[in-house]
């Protein structure tokens, strides 16, 4: 009796609509929320910067890529080059005097308008296709990254990033930098939920899932594609700004490689394509499991129990996360949160085994 | 935008002239001329093959004609994207449904008011104060459409598991909901039992009658198109071979040969 | 004019020598319509296999290819039985992650296990370049281009044997080809049993060139960019597109690299892409109708 279903009914279209309908659900929704603002107080600085923020700040940007490979099924394997744009980006706009505020939106549109003409090349041939264009976008704005001194910073290659105020807040204590990427990572959940019930992302699915019945009722295909692409490099953007700001402090190109393409695809996919709880447990997941491995093989190493030199120590990261993304291919292809829901569903039912939905 | 066409004069609201649509060397459509007057339910029947769907994929954009012309409402629309087609007022349904799969029935119908939607991401973003009124007004038309067509039962399933009937009907619902005022059925009652048959027959004039509509309907049944169609066309190989009253065109003899000597013609 | 023709050569040697690492994709693509992007990472292994067995087992070296070439054929076979297989009739973007997964593990595997020092890979190939008139070229490109050049060759003969017309068959219609009993899964297997075969060749000539360690799995970009140039499902396109790719690789960053401080090979590599994607997807051999959405 965990989850109470009896007595829910909807007498307005609002209601019916609202984002979670199952009254635990919002519960539990409120609690996490409130469990995070109180993070400050109860988590030490260590855990708060260094696990909280960073997982908070990747989980927005799964999120931005989830909307376009999972709700707009356009696939995108240079995801961290759009990121670079909008770190870059947003330094150099604060550098050159503007607000913080101000570099944000910036940052989210210059990577929106750079991603969208790589979109633009491939959205009219098949999916494959698609996966090279952006790949190959990776590799050029690396390359552009690295070799003009004017954006990656002169010789050294990292570039500060500079002291702002976000909304008359100094973004300089361990908090006010948690906030922030907590903040944003709000914006963007609520902003890919809400998405996912209005037409916009009707309209994104319908492309995705029968483009040919999605045209004659009126949508026009490319048009909502590049849409797909434009929303989600904005988000992308925004969220390397809030990556460097909040979190780097001090960014280099190799922050925004093609692993971390990778790794943000592996996050999408491991939590469940299109999912929004997905994206938080697939970043969570992808973060944490290598370093919790290689504590695991360090620790048997240490007590003895089996011997492993520090060089395979060192890889044990990579093999995990390609088995991981393996096995999750082969054998939940629908990821963390497919598991998170058939868990719920049973709870949802508890005492009894079935029920409807 | 030509207008110059004539044809509107004597109620004509669709009139095809001289479509032809060539697949490689297969000529599928060699020249029709139709004209389908406001008001009206026009049959398209034809053996498998004659190419009753590739004209209806001509009128819809999705196989531009080569040659000839698609005029609406005196506008030519054959070089129209389909989704140009869309916002002209033409809806329609497919011969192998075309549903989105995971969507609910309810998701299906509304995304038919597409063309009179402001989808963006800032609206959604905002949803509480900007999306959610238009969701709601919308979502108003769309019931009124489950009521017309008895959908309330299935409103929250998935599409993909309610029945392949009630699917049809779905897909009536959803080109409905675009408030068409010309209406393309492509073998809505394929598949379907003497009792869902004739709940489609009512379904379909009881949505002419509440919108208005100019309907062109294929369909197989030939009881189903004696009842209902006030006029039809018979295609046969890419031409057509009759047009008339329903009853007057089966007893045409081209008509009686195109069916009963295909097999001998395809020899 | 003579550093023209050196960097023209030597360029269209290096551009050989990615035919092979693209010969595996190409290989793989036309029966099952599979991106392997793991082709990279499986000359790596190839490499490493050979360097296994001629270095610490101390086998002669020409039979440690042979037995590499072995291992990796049941690498291949072993990769589409027990994960592609299972991923048939699932989104493109599900199996090109997938070759990706396996990308990954096998670079974290290889070094992880030998060691990520480079280990050099000795062929016999002497150092001294070949010097034609003014222009020096290097001989391990040599002698790659020309294996290269035989690889493609028994390919495409091999497309005319038996087995062959059966994976051609597979690839042109999966269904209909059950139907007549060619099988299916067996002639998949196969062609992923000679992508490794190609991979080992290419990991021992690129092994010899730039020493055995992860880098060789970088090898993938601009194979990527050989197969979408030259066309998925086309075999000679390899060669072609294999040539244009080093070619303009070599001449281009010969050039500009002095000017702008280096790099601009992947620059190179990108815009094959990016261009061939915009105004041919399908490539200049493949067929039309690869590219269809
Ligand atoms: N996309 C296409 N490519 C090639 N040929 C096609 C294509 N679409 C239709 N055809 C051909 O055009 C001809 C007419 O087909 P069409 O689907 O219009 O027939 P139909 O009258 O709708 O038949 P049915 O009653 O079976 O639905 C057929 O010979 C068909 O093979
Ligand atoms: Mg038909």
């Amino acid at each position: 009796m965990f989850y109470r279903l009896s007595g829910v009914h909807h007498t307005r279209y609002e209601t019916a609509r609202r984002l979670w309908p199952v009254p635990t659900d919002r519960w539990q929704v409120w609690i996490l929320l409130a469990l995070a603002v109180a993070a400050p107080l109860y988590m030490s600085d260590l855990y708060l910067s260094s696990y909280m923020l960073p997982w908070l700040v990747w989980s927005a940007a799964a999120l931005s890529l989830t909307l376009l490979m999972g709700i707009a099924g356009q696939l995108h394997f240079g995801f961290a080059a759009v990121m670079a744009i909008g770190a870059y980006s947003s330094i150099h706009i604060v550098r050159a005097g503007w607000p913080f505020e101000i570099a944000l939106i910036g940052a989210g549109l210059t990577a929106a308008f750079i991603g969208c003409l790589f979109g633009a090349a491939a959205l009219r041939v098949k999916g494959l296709y698609l996966v090279m264009a952006t790949l190959a976008m990776q590799y050029l704005v690396d390359w552009v990254i690295i070799n003009v001194p004017a954006i990656s910073g002169g010789a050294q290659a990292t570039l500060q990033t500079p002291d702002v105020t976000f909304l008359f807040v100094p973004m300089q204590s361990d908090a006010a930098l948690y906030y922030g990427a907590l903040l944003w990572a709000v914006i963007v959940t609520l902003l890919v939920l809400n998405i996912k019930r209005t037409s916009f992302g009707r309209a994104l699915v319908a492309v995705r899932d029968k483009d040919y019945a999605a045209s004659i009722i009126g949508v026009n295909s490319f048009k909502y594609k590049l849409l797909a692409f434009f929303t989600s490099s904005f988000l992308g953007g925004v969220s390397g700004a809030v990556l460097a700001f909040c979190y780097y402090q001090a960014v280099t190109p190799e922050q925004f490689g093609f692993n971390v393409s990778i790794q943000l695809v592996a996050m999408v996919l491991v939590g469940g394509l299109g999912s929004v709880i997905g994206a938080y447990l697939g970043a969570g997941f992808v973060l944490l499991a290598p370093i919790f491995l290689t504590n695991v093989v360090a620790y048997a190493a240490i007590q003895g129990w089996l011997s492993v030199s520090t060089n395979l120590l060192a890889h044990i990261p990579l093999m995990a996360y390609g088995a991981l993304i393996i096995g999750f291919l082969l054998f939940e292809p629908l990821g963390l949160a497919k598991i998170y829901d058939n868990i719920r569903k049973y709870f949802l039912v508890w005492p009894f085994r079935h029920s409807r939905s | 935008m030509d207008t110059t066409d004539q044809t509107t004069h004597d109620g004509v609201t669709l009139a095809c002239e001289q479509v032809v649509r060539r697949f490689g060397g297969l000529k599928a459509l060699k020249g029709i001329d139709l004209g389908i007057r406001q008001g009206e339910i026009f049959g398209l029947v034809g053996p498998n093959g004659s190419g009753k769907t590739t004209l209806v994929n001509a009128v819809t954009g999705f196989y531009p004609p080569q040659e000839g012309r698609i005029v609406f409402e005196g506008a030519a629309i054959n070089h129209l994207k389909p989704y140009q087609v869309a916002s002209r007022g033409i809806a329609r349904t497919f011969q192998n449904v075309a549903l989105f799969k995971g969507m609910s029935v309810l998701d299906n119908i509304l995304l038919g008011r597409h063309i009179f939607m402001r989808p963006s991401a800032l609206a959604s973003l905002f949803y509480w104060w900007w999306a959610q009124k238009e969701e709601v007004a919308h979502r108003r038309q769309v019931e009124e459409i489950i009521d017309l067509l008895q959908l309330e039962s299935v409103r929250d399933e998935p599409v993909d598991v309610i029945p392949l009937g009630m699917q049809k009907r779905v897909e009536l619902a959803r080109a409905l909901a675009a408030e068409p005022r010309f209406l393309i059925l492509d073998e809505p009652m394929a598949g379907m039992n003497q009792e869902e048959k004739e709940y489609m027959v009512r379904f379909i004039l009881d949505a002419q009658e509440a919108l208005n509509l100019t309907i062109l309907l294929i369909e197989h049944h030939m009881d189903v198109v004696t009842a209902i169609c006030d006029r039809v066309a018979v295609l046969n190989n890419g031409e057509k071979i009759a047009e008339g009253t329903a009853r007057d065109a089966i007893k045409d003899p081209a008509v009686v040969a195109a069916y009963i000597g295909k097999s001998n013609d395809a020899a | 004019m003579a550093y023209f023709l050196e960097l023209l050569i030597n360029g269209a040697l290096t551009g050989l020598m990615y035919s092979l690492t693209a010969l595996g994709i190409v290989l793989i693509y036309k029966s099952a319509g599979v991106p392997n992007l793991a082709q990279g990472a499986m000359v790596m292994i190839g490499a490493y296999a050979i360097w296994m067995l001629a270095s610490m087992a101390g086998l002669p070296l020409y039979l440690a290819i042979a037995l590499a070439a072995a291992a990796m054929f049941g690498f291949g076979l072993l990769a589409e039985r027990l994960l592609l297989r299972k991923m048939v009739g699932q989104p493109i973007i599900m199996i090109v992650m997938l070759t990706l997964g396996l990308e990954i593990f096998l670079r974290g595997l290889g070094p992880g296990l030998l060691g990520a020092s480079p280990k050099s890979l000795d062929l016999g190939i002497p150092l001294t370049p070949v010097i034609v008139g003014d222009v020096f070229i290097n001989r391990d490109y040599l002698v790659g281009g020309i294996v290269a050049m035989i690889l493609v060759g028994l390919s495409l003969l091999f497309f005319r044997t038996r087995l062959g017309t059966k994976l051609r068959a597979v690839s042109d219609d999966h269904v209909s080809s059950w139907s007549v009993g060619i099988s299916v899964e067996r002639a998949v297997g196969i062609s992923w049993g000679l992508a490794g075969i190609s991979a080992v060749a290419a990991g021992a000539l690129w092994g010899s060139v730039q020493g055995v360690d992860w880098t060789l799995s970088t090898l993938l970009f601009p194979a990527v960019a050989v197969v979408i140039l030259g066309g998925l499902d086309s075999i000679i396109g390899v060669l072609v597109a294999g040539l244009i790719v080093g070619i303009l690789g070599s001449v281009i960053p010969g050039y500009v690299d002095p000017i702008v401080g280096g790099g601009t090979r992947d620059v190179v590599t990108s815009l094959i892409i990016l261009f061939t994607i915009m105004i041919r997807p399908h490539g200049i051999f493949g067929r039309e109708d690869i590219e269809r959405v």
